[in-house]
């Protein structure tokens, strides 16, 4: 196994409601690897968006430490390492006013990046998405597909180390999700990337993770880590008839279901 | 791949598009004749009601002689209010939105600006600084600056926490997020502010004439109306509304050039 590129270390996150405190994420440990294609699975309100907001320096965690290339970091992630990350949000969240270009320029004006030619890089970017002809083109003329794609080359714009995809396809009609799900496993072949991705379908994780954790319902805590041992060459639009893939599928559904019985159990006595 | 993006417009649209921006001419036209017509065949006194053609004939006849220099001093009150008002109430919008405290302490206060006609402080303002004219230049600020703070404030601090997650994420500085993110998102707004600031200065200016003094077309309008000089109390108050007309348009203007972008 390659090196370890990233250690979450009991990272726990608390939020004050009204004099009572509301634990949403309980002691997740996890080791990340250099290129792994990392999957957080769970049911809706499990804290797996807060999860990768702590890890993304976008909310400080109460507790817990991350390890990034060998200087661990306790109160959050400070803002000038932010650069080696690139998030990804549900919403595309691009800005109206910047066109798919200017959008992803905001990245490297923001971080001064000095590293390369950026008119050359932001064509790259484009062109690995597959939308290098609308590079002039503003947001509210894009399709919801197409936003999502500038959002990933925004975050690929600066060669961070780590990619965080917060639920990316969330907001998609299930063709275009299906379609961008297979994308980005050929963008991940290209760039190498280490790679955390927050989703809820399950399908979508076992395509594209080599390693899927699932978090229990709240407080989230990882109640599994499943690898996904299918070699990348059998990955593709026929996967869904692979014999190890519908394994999986079964194993992650009943480890999700039975969170969720322990949860009713728990909270019923 | 789908690109949504109408380009060439059919031949009925550009002739609708010209109907458009004909038909408030027309209106205008189809007004003038008709009273014309109706004021003539009545026998309205002109003491009561001119004539469109005598208020222009007459109006053409005295601006140069008699109303110049006050549409020049109007003009000036005006002008120079406003884009102090407008570089004031951003300034200041953008200085107190970094605190959610202040914007909280300072909103009422903004407000009770807004609603206060500025007219009732110019007696005041003559007591403290004299009978300079140009005093109602800081008339015309007072009453077009909260309006356009106002508007400015809740553009600074109505913006979507996911796009400030965003920039969050990149690690932006506040000047960063001000300048690349809560400005350009709030320009929407900040024009409906300058817009309105707009109509507030033009109504600062007149009003401030009307206290006293012996200059400006808010003075010129009780003149000839004491004098009876019917026409030109028409006509000036009708420069006073395109005065306020052309700095409308002027605002409206840059401000397509700026929003090139829709908001959903």
């Amino acid at each position: 196994m390659s090196k370890v590129i990233m250690r979450v270390n009991a990272l726990s996150k608390s939020f004050s409601q009204k004099a009572a405190e509301l634990r949403v994420l309980n002691q997740i440990s996890m080791d990340i690897h250099e290129s792994e294609f990392i999957c957080v699975i769970g049911p809706s309100g499990c804290g797996k968006s807060t999860f990768l907001k702590c890890v993304g320096g976008i909310q400080p965690p109460t507790t817990g430490t991350i390890e990034l290339d060998g200087v661990t970091h306790e109160r959050g992630i400070p803002s000038h390492v932010l650069g080696k990350f690139g998030f990804v949000f549900q919403s595309n969240n691009l800005l109206p006013w910047r066109t798919a270009e200017k959008n992803l320029r905001l990245m490297l004006e923001v971080l001064k990046v000095k590293e390369f030619d950026w008119d050359q890089r932001i064509d790259e970017m484009l062109q690995i998405v597959g939308l290098a002809q609308y590079k002039d083109v503003y947001p509210h003329e894009l399709s919801g597909g197409m936003r999502q794609r500038v959002g990933i080359a925004r975050a690929l714009v600066h060669n961070p180390e780590i990619l965080l995809m917060d639920q990316p396809f969330g907001a998609l009609d299930a063709i275009t999700r299906k379609m961008l799900s297979y994308e980005m496993l050929s963008i991940w072949r290209q760039t190498k990337k280490t790679i955390i991705m927050v989703t809820n379908n399950v399908e979508e994780a076992l395509l594209l993770a080599n390693r899927i954790f699932i978090f229990s319902p709240l407080p989230g805590e990882i109640i599994s880590e499943i690898e996904v041992d299918i070699p990348l060459e059998e990955r593709g639009q026929d996967i869904a008839g692979h014999k190890r893939y519908i394994e999986l599928r079964t194993l992650i559904n009943q480890v999700i279901r039975q969170g969720h019985a322990a949860e009713a159990r728990r909270q019923a006595t | 791949m789908e690109l949504i993006r109408a380009k060439s417009k059919p031949v009925q649209a550009d002739r609708a598009s010209i109907m458009h921006a004909l038909s408030p001419i027309l209106l205008f036209v189809a007004l003038y004749l008709l009273l014309e017509v109706i004021i003539r065949t009545a026998g309205i006194s002109r003491t009561v009601l001119p004539t469109p053609t005598g208020i222009l004939s007459e109006t053409i006849r005295n601006f140069g002689s008699d109303l110049w220099p006050h549409f020049v001093f109007t003009l000036k009150v005006v002008v120079i209010g406003f884009v102090v008002a407008t570089i004031l109430g951003m300034t200041l919008a953008a200085l107190f939105s970094q605190y959610d405290l202040i914007v909280k302490a300072v909103s009422p206060f903004i407000i009770l600006l807004v609603v206060t006609p500025m007219i009732t402080i110019v007696p005041l303002f003559m007591l403290w600084l004299g009978f300079d004219p140009n005093i109602r230049i800081l008339v015309v600020i007072l009453q077009a600056a909260p309006i356009i703070m106002l508007n400015t404030l809740s553009g600074f601090t109505s913006v979507e926490t996911e796009k400030l997650e965003l920039m969050r994420s990149m690690g932006a500085s506040r000047l960063q997020t001000f300048f690349k993110l809560i400005l350009p998102n709030a320009m929407p707004q900040v024009f409906t502010g300058i817009k309105l600031g707009c109509i507030f200065s033009t109504i600062g200016a007149i009003s401030a004439d009307f206290v006293g003094g012996s200059v400006g077309l808010g003075f010129r309008i009780l003149q000839y109306s004491g004098l009876v000089m019917t026409e030109m109390t028409y006509g000036t108050i009708i420069i006073v509304a395109l005065i306020g007309i052309m700095l409308y348009q002027l605002v409206s203007f840059v401000e397509g050039r700026v929003i090139v972008w829709r908001k959903k």
